[in-house]
């Protein structure tokens, strides 16, 4: 993984890291947003705009791959890069949990 | 019936925009179309809450992003000098919590920025580059007998390029910098 990838994805933003999670099986933007809301009881909501946006750039920089294409819409699918991505964020992700909690976390 | 209203907002107040027509509609007058410099055509229908979104594409939207919009409830009506207009009832927002087509403060600051590099630079590069050398040429005669006429007109082209963009600029910087992290 490159500096650049690293620089703009470690640490995402809330609508990408939930795009990127939703892709770890083949959907479509409006399916995720509809997986992230029920996932999220309603709290994380993303905008078909910024839904278009991160998609097209996710696709651009290698996350994730056209998956194949249903009723004119584009499914997509998470890449290599984009696993190796999703680890780096859950770790970080699992870190401030567990430092939120006063615990430590070994080097 | 219809009615056709005259408006100015400039590229930094599509928030404002947004918020007029929503009004326009929650009076019972919905929007047919727009086109420059500012004339809006509505068409009388019952009032109702809509939401109102622009959205500038510089007229680079695809099929998809349309066909995404509209599965996320847009109904998408009509474009202007790059910017397209969508609107959805409230009623349908609230229950999905989607009244915005940019959710994040990141991808709103984006859209700030696109206008500005798309825009507001092309506007900038005007005035230094045709605007600004005209008048100087105007002003020092070397427009012949029309010199005079010339003089005036670039010096009121001057005042208005000034006023807006300085009212855009300092506009868009906010807007962007409200959202930017």
């Amino acid at each position: 993984m490159d500096d650049r990838i690293k620089r703009i994805y470690v640490p995402m933003t809330e609508s990408g890291f939930y795009i990127l999670f939703c892709l770890q099986a083949p959907q479509h933007g409006y399916g995720i947003s509809q997986q992230v809301k029920q996932l999220t009881g309603g709290t994380v909501t993303i905008g078909a705009g910024t839904m278009y946006g991160t998609l097209s750039k996710m696709e651009q920089d290698g996350l994730i791959r056209f998956f194949s294409e249903e009723n004119k819409r584009k499914l997509y699918l998470i890449t290599e890069l984009g696993q190796e991505v999703l680890a780096l964020e859950l770790k970080r992700i699992e870190r401030l949990y567990i430092n939120s909690k006063g615990v430590s976390v070994d080097a | 019936m219809r009615k056709t209203l005259f408006r100015y907002y400039t590229i930094a107040d599509y928030m404002e925009e947004e918020d007029w027509l929503r009004r326009e509609h929650q009076s019972g007058w919905k929007l047919i179309s727009m086109t420059i410099p500012g004339i809006y055509t509505f068409e009388s229908c019952a009032p109702e809450d809509v939401i109102y979104r622009l959205d500038f594409k510089n007229n680079e939207q695809t099929e998809g992003y349309m066909q995404m919009a509209a599965d996320f409830g847009w109904e998408y009506f009509d474009q202007c000098m790059g910017w397209l207009y969508f609107r959805k009832p409230a009623a349908a927002a609230g229950a999905e919590g989607e009244d915005e087509l940019f959710s994040d403060n990141a991808s709103k600051a984006e859209m700030a920025e696109k206008i500005m590099k798309k825009r507001y630079i092309p506007l900038l590069i005007i005035f230094f580059c045709c605007l600004l050398p005209n008048m100087f040429n105007s002003m020092n005669g070397f427009m012949g007998p029309y010199s005079t006429f010339f003089t005036i007109f670039f010096g009121i082209m001057f005042v208005v390029y000034v006023f807006l963009l300085l009212h855009c600029g300092i506009k868009l910087k906010k807007i962007r910098d409200q959202y930017k992290e």
